[in-house]
């Protein structure tokens, strides 16, 4: 773009996000705006003069220290705390809206109750104290009814006081709780963990040769690797980028291969080809550390380069120069675990190959490599709770619903009614919807949410809302107004992280830190801390006998000292101080620089001695996993291909951007002004044979449903597939400037299953458009 | 006469068109929220060649606080002026909004404010610099895409950058003389 210096409109930087601008809707809203934010400018408390206050960021999961400028009571803006080495000291934009989150006009302020029909957004309002009580009553009405804690469920997704919500479901004895992962990241953790035992960190600021897979960081940001893999890049060093998308990162790229979706492992079983062929992997490492290697290059002899270029449309000639030069960097060469791998059936072997590519070139805890977490020493309370007999196995592990696998021959020799390896508190997310629609093997009749929106977050949205028939009560906690508060039963508002105490949190990595938080301003409408709304809800529980007779009286005893009581009928402060009591000064410095750590140096080589056990069954890294062999799956990541779209369809895929995370902050006026709502990308050429040009609307259209959205006609993608962002076609009218403004991903999406960890496989669905 | 003469030294190939620099700008300054008034911006450049050979630049930028003022020369009642450190600021009280300064700039960096009843633009967030503080699009950006320092001081970082890359700067036919500089890649 040139700068035109004429005094037309001002559009430089929208031009930017994504090509297509909503101007009718842009002059509509502005004026609202303009009233509202003249509505809450002054400040609420009287409080005079400044102050900077360290606390740590919640609008995504990177918790970002900051110190926040308070002026006259009031928050002004959010600065990145220079001490916050594990992001660089850095605040990205959705780290300085969050700014606004206390001030959001559309925030919920008192607790609702429904009064009319669900989802017709007629509430009553009531005090906190009758939310807990009603809370309370709905727990004991389950338990009694069905004489089986299972019945309840709970929902809630990542974040500081999440643990505080578990201590309120271990109170009540329920194993039904669901988590993110399965809409995220098990299947990486899974396929590395089944190699070394855990899920590991990229040193991208040592590395000289990095391959990533789809993960998009200039977009899609994780500290401290978004800012080390352009800033700290070493000289000479190397990005290879395979995405069906020209994102920002194939924009920083040294190559974009622009990979056929769903065939990322045969370019890697492409590589590790080559590097055994060429006898260019780290033999000593291998005898050293790892086991199965046999296996493994007997099992690689067909995946020649020209083998892989057939699947995934990548030239040979590329795939021996990447082997040749990621074997040349090693031990400082990377190849990207990634994060949201919710992608397809077998995303645990692709990324098992990934981790086996690492393991023979002995990339591993090494300067420029892959090294395992490291923790801030921080101690963990772990109070006991009661162990109540009226409890049960969970729903997604004690169903026999059958997984929903796309048929081709990747599915083969998966599991087709349960996960092979489900993760005890997380759940599987889509196993768990279609047991509690077939109330199978028995009823689940309510929920209680915090902050997860799992109707827009988990695919098929018409599904979801089948399971929510089912439910007869559902209590949701959170900031907001989001589909699942609007289609709940009762809905308790929850103070922003800007407001509240939240414990001590270590951020596990190769530079580990912990952080906490402090209010930076005080509730600005009088809301309460999910640990407040916890031990309101618990108190209101003790009230009621019928909720501690399957218990033991003493445990009952020792719980109501223990937790209730020393727990919840202390202030969260002191909680802090238990954390950090090991650790002289710990607590005065996390409250003054919002940061506490041992080193801010990486220590590389603890695993790389030979009296190391890895957490496998060897003990060693295993190429070929044992366990996997026991359980009927490949030890070997074998590759199948993927099934196509018949002509006429395109493969939805998915992908991140910087401005919003997930569906929780779109309704933030200053993130909503980069991006209105979402397009959907087409290839040039096909939108051509389409016959629709940018900024026209079309119907996207898959087994379980259809949107329309606007069209962004683009070089940047494949022929076959489509994408377009997460978080808009709203359905909560109280998220205003989204609500039916583009396109709901969980409306569309078929909820096939990726059963060996449990994800959702979210790029599986093949779609029609037609112009709207 | 201060010795001090302020300027950004931009790494542009570092930036991610992530925006948190215009969000940290709109909330450090008090711009309201609008698609009209912005003080900084990311400009995402055309996107070049076809698929699957792309290449795809940003163009962070703002006022150029130039030497050589259009605004300032335009002005008539004097509300735009140059400090001592050549930061080019406007007096709100004096400004009559008669918008002669943004057809005068040739980097459309200027917007009518109704918070201040003003014509409004960067100010290198002049109001931090006495505190020691570096502006807010600087301290806030992941990558540090922007350098700012004195440029008189050759041991500041943005003048050490400037002495060892080349450079460029927006718009050099206009005579303008900018105060943000450019490395070529």
């Amino acid at each position: 773009m040139t700068l035109s210096g004429m005094n037309i409109s001002r559009r430089k930087f929208l031009a930017a996000s994504g090509g297509v601008v909503a101007t009718g809707l842009v002059a509509a809203n502005l004026s609202t705006l303009k009233a509202v934010a003249g509505g809450h400018a002054s400040a609420p408390t009287g409080e005079k003069g400044e102050k900077h206050i360290a606390s740590s960021c919640e609008m995504c999961v990177n918790k970002c220290g900051f110190f926040a400028h308070v002026v006259d009571g009031r928050l002004k803006k959010l600065n990145p705390n220079p001490k916050f080495f594990k992001s660089r000291a850095m605040l990205c934009a959705r780290g300085n809206a969050g700014a606004e989150e206390p001030y959001n006009p559309e925030r919920l302020t008192k607790p609702l109750l429904r009064v009319g029909e669900r989802g017709e957004g007629k509430w009553k309002e009531i005090s906190y104290e009758e939310a807990f009580k009603l809370v309370a009553e709905k727990l004991k009405e389950f338990k009694v009814k069905n004489e089986n804690r299972c019945s309840v469920a709970f929902a809630s997704s990542e974040g500081f006081q999440e643990e505080i919500f578990q201590y309120l479901v271990q109170s009540y004895g329920s194993t039904n709780t669901v988590r993110h992962p399965t809409l995220c990241l098990s299947s990486v953790i899974q396929g590395w963990s089944s190699v070394y035992g855990v899920y590991p960190d990229a040193d991208l600021k040592n590395s000289k040769f990095v391959i990533m897979f789809g993960a998009n960081r200039a977009e899609a940001i994780v500290t401290p690797d978004t800012i080390d893999f352009v800033k700290y890049k070493p000289e000479g060093a190397k990005l290879i980028y395979l995405d069906p998308r020209f994102t920002n990162t194939a924009a920083k790229a040294d190559k974009w291969f622009p990979v056929k979706p769903g065939t990322d492992l045969a370019f890697v079983l492409g590589v590790i080809n080559v590097i055994i062929k060429e006898k260019l992997y780290d033999a000593a490492f291998v005898e050293q550390f790892c086991d199965g290697f046999a296996d493994l290059e007997a099992m690689i002899a067909p995946h020649t380069p020209e083998w892989a270029e057939k699947e995934c449309e990548i030239p040979a000639v590329e795939i021996r120069w990447v082997a040749r030069e990621f074997a040349k960097a090693a031990p400082a060469a990377v190849a990207y675990p990634g994060r949201r791998t919710s992608w397809y059936v077998n995303d645990v072997y692709f990324r098992r190959a990934c981790a086996i590519l690492t393991a023979i070139c002995g990339c591993w805890d090494a300067p420029g490599g892959i090294c395992p977490k490291a923790s801030v020493p921080i101690k963990n309370l772990d109070p006991l709770f009661p162990y109540f007999e009226m409890s049960d196995d969970r729903i997604d592990v004690a169903s026999t619903v059958k997984n929903k696998l796309p048929k081709d021959k990747r599915s083969e020799n998966m599991p087709t009614d349960s996960v092979a390896y489900l993760g005890e508190k997380d759940g599987s997310w889509l196993r768990f919807r279609d047991a509690i629609i077939a109330q199978d093997p028995y009823p689940v009749e309510a929920m209680i949410v915090y902050k997860q929106n799992f109707i827009e977050a988990v695919p098929n949205r018409a599904k979801t809302m089948e399971m929510l028939k089912k439910i007869k009560f559902m209590a949701v906690i959170d900031i907001q107004m989001t589909e699942v508060a609007y289609f709940a039963d009762l809905v308790i508002p929850e103070s922003t992280y800007l407001e509240r105490w939240d414990s001590v949190h270590n951020l596990a990595g190769i530079w580990p830190i912990a952080t906490f938080r402090q209010p930076v301003v005080e509730p600005v409408f009088g809301t309460k801390s999910m640990f407040e709304i916890a031990g309101g809800i618990i108190n209101e529980m003790l009230k009621l006998p019928e909720l501690w007779d399957d218990a033991d009286e003493l445990e009952v005893e020792d719980f109501k000292y223990d937790v209730v009581e020393d727990i919840f009928g202390k202030p969260m402060e002191e909680y802090i101080k238990r954390q950090l009591a090991d650790h002289p000064g710990a607590y005065e410095q996390m409250m003054k620089e919002g940061v506490f750590y041992l080193s801010d140096q990486a220590v590389y080589g603890k695993t790389r001695n030979p009296e190391f056990r890895f957490k496998t069954r060897t003990g060693k890294i295993e190429l070929a996993n044992v366990k996997y062999a026991d359980k009927g799956l490949n030890p070997l990541p074998i590759y199948a291909a993927p099934r196509q779209p018949e002509p006429g369809k395109y493969r939805m895929i998915l992908g991140r951007h910087g401005f919003n995370t997930h569906t929780g902050t779109q309704n933030n006026e200053y993130l909503w002004e980069i991006q209105k709502e979402n397009v959907i990308w087409i290839n040039t050429q096909e939108a051509k044979k389409l016959g629709v040009v940018s900024g026209d609307y079309v119907t996207v259209k898959s087994s379980v449903g259809e949107q329309q959205v606007k069209v962004f006609s683009t070089e940047k993608i494949r022929k076959d597939c489509v994408f377009f962002a997460h978080g808009y076609g709203r359905l909560s009218p109280q998220l205003s400037l989204v609500y039916k403004k583009g396109a709901s991903q969980a409306a569309i999406l078929e909820d096939y299953l990726e059963p060996i960890s449990g994800n959702a496989a979210m790029h599986e669905t093949f779609v029609t458009i037609a112009k709207a | 006469m201060s010795q001090k003469k302020y300027g950004i030294v931009l790494d542009a190939k570092n930036c991610l068109n992530c925006k948190a620099c215009t969000v940290a700008c709109k909330f450090e300054n008090g711009v309201e929220v609008g698609d009209e008034q912005y003080r900084i911006w990311v400009a995402e450049k055309d996107l070049k060649g076809t698929y699957p050979n792309l290449r795809l630049d940003f163009e962070p930028s703002q006022c150029q606080h130039c030497e050589n003022t259009p605004c300032a020369s335009v002005c008539p009642t004097s509300a735009t002026y140059k400090t001592d450190e050549g930061v080019v600021l406007i007096d709100y009280k004096k400004c009559i909004i008669c918008k002669a300064c943004m057809t005068a700039c040739p980097y459309d960096a200027r917007f009518v404010s109704e918070v201040h009843h003003a014509i409004e633009k960067c100010t290198f967030c002049y109001h931090r610099l006495p505190e020691g503080r570096e502006p807010a699009c600087v301290e806030t950006c992941p990558t540090k895409v922007r350098v700012f320092g004195d440029l008189n001081d050759p041991n500041s970082k943005a003048a050490k950058l400037l002495a060892k890359h080349d450079t460029y700067q927006l718009k050099p036919e206009k005579n303008t003389r900018p105060r943000l500089f450019y490395i070529i890649k």
